[in-house]
């Protein structure tokens, strides 16, 4: 089974975006992708609540496609955040958080370490925008947390860095890496199975941001063994998540 | 056949990249399907233009079949002390050279206010010779990249070069290279770089395909992955023809 493990639905002007699920589905199908994991713009961009409804909608117009991270759009809302993130997880069926951080908003500070233990006692695996150092940070404190380092270290503020992402991984053993990125270096995967094992690297394609199927290409294409690559591709986010094949 | 307009020898001193020279990059081309590429070398980027010249001249030499050369050019500042500044194009033509690749971001000149520049640019236009612009030189963030104003104005300033804007990625980079290109019909867009969902085929639905040529970037990136986006964009056959290889053919002058 073949899972996208970063996927946006909704609408963002900076990002150029604007899908519902069945734009995404179709899309999924295209690239014989089984299941997406979504997050909604709207609650990682502007209004958590909104958003993570928006989400639930979609869902349940494609219960067995698509999957669903919560999100939220700041680390400052404190209990409002928390039970947001219960609400979506207890009511909506939501197996992920996902969240975001810029250098002016960077949630590499404690009121993200109550998050994070909300997020390991709900059992629910965090896909984080975040740079290898921020990372750090946030595992220094929560260790039990199961973080996915979104791009894997290939994103902007985190100025591409792929291997200080594999550096950081090697130090905490629940930090992930999503090889989510504008970025197709020849043997990047393999580096990242070699350093951290198979079971701590993930698919994600970013779509509808960049284009998927350089994506799904570079995992299929990686000189790895079969085994590994089916974990890449769907086996380790399902467990992450908790979710049967 | 499918033509890379955008390849590399040499070696690449951020990570390690398991091809190096010219014949172990052949043979990566050969695994992704790709029968031929425009090749500059990294030395050239990293060390000194003209020795890296050299290099490619050697490479293509040894393997013609599989590469073309582009001469990388760049600044004669060194050593803070001004040199000649000729650049003498019909030598580079007998050498074999068919097209030049700038690398100001890497060269210390700024290219809209060296005279030189100019020069080349009009050597290059009156000869027909394609010129590689790269806002940088693989997909990469950490890498250093031109200002989008700075391609901007040196298109603006030399209309009649056959620009071959490279390193682009997507949002408001592909705006500006699509832009270009709808202003000016000799502004081409190479792939290498290009990630943004779809945009093969919304650029050639705005530009046509006869403005884009595949580019990999390898063997830094992946030419497998680079060759999927033009593959599997929802335009024509014939489009995807001439973006593999017949435009970049025709700007060389082989078609």
């Amino acid at each position: 089974m073949t899972v996208d493990a970063h996927v946006h639905i909704g609408k963002s002007t900076r990002l150029q975006i604007d899908a519902d699920g069945a734009m995404l589905v179709r899309i999924a199908d295209k690239l014989g992708i089984d299941r997406i994991c979504c997050t909604d713009l709207t609650a990682l961009l502007y209004d958590m609540h909104e958003g993570n409804r928006l989400l639930y909608e979609e869902m349940r117009k494609f219960p067995d496609r698509i999957l669903g991270y919560a999100s939220l759009h700041s680390t400052h809302f404190g209990q409002e955040a928390i039970d947001e993130l219960r609400r979506c997880h207890d009511g909506y069926g939501m197996r992920g958080l996902k969240i975001y951080s810029e250098p002016g908003a960077s949630i590499a500070e404690p009121a993200m370490i109550p998050i994070l233990e909300t997020c390991v006692e709900l059992k629910m695996p965090i896909l984080a925008h975040t740079t290898p150092q921020e990372c750090e940070y946030m595992l220094s404190y929560v260790p039990e947390a199961h973080l996915i380092m979104a791009h894997g270290g290939g994103q902007p503020f985190a100025f591409g860095d792929w291997n200080r992402a594999i550096m950081a991984a090697q130090k905490y053993p629940n930090l992930y890496l999503d090889t989510t990125s504008s970025a197709i270096d020849t043997g990047y995967v393999e580096q990242c199975v070699a350093a951290v094992g198979a079971e701590r690297v993930l698919f994600g394609t970013d779509t509808p941001l960049l284009e998927p199927w350089p994506q799904l290409v570079k995992i299929r294409e990686a000189r790895i063994s079969e085994a590994d690559r089916q974990l890449i591709l769907g086996g380790n986010i399902l467990r992450l998540m908790g979710v049967a094949a | 056949m499918i033509f890379d307009a955008n390849a590399f020898i040499g070696k690449w001193p951020y990570w390690p990249v398991r091809s190096a020279e010219a014949s172990e990059v052949a043979k990566e081309m050969a695994g992704w399907q790709i029968d031929r590429a425009a090749i500059c070398s990294l030395r050239s980027v990293f060390i000194h233009w003209e020795d890296g010249n050299r290099e490619v001249e050697a490479a293509v030499k040894a393997d013609p079949v599989h590469f073309t050369p582009f001469a990388c050019l760049g600044t004669n500042e060194l050593g803070q002390t001004a040199s000649n500044c000729a650049y003498d194009f019909a030598d580079y033509a007998v050498r074999g050279f068919r097209g030049v690749r700038l690398y100001p971001q890497h060269h210390s000149y700024h290219p809209l206010y060296e005279a030189f520049v100019d020069s080349i640019l009009e050597d290059a236009a009156q000869r027909g010779w394609p010129v590689v612009l790269p806002l940088r030189l693989v997909m990469n963030w950490g890498v250093p990249s031109l200002n989008l104003g700075v391609i901007e104005g040196l298109v603006v300033r030399h209309p009649r070069v056959n620009w071959i804007l490279a390193g682009i990625n997507y949002l408001h980079e592909l705006q500006l290279a699509v832009s270009l290109m709808r202003r000016y019909p000799s502004v081409h867009l190479e792939t290498s770089c290009v990630m943004g969902f779809n945009a093969i085929a919304k650029t050639v639905q705005q530009c046509g395909a006869e403005r884009l040529l595949f580019g990999s970037g390898a063997p830094i990136q992946n030419g497998a992955a680079a060759l999927s986006k033009i593959v599997h964009a929802e335009i024509s056959d014939a489009d995807k023809d001439l973006i593999l290889s017949g435009n970049f053919l025709r700007l060389l002058g082989e078609k």
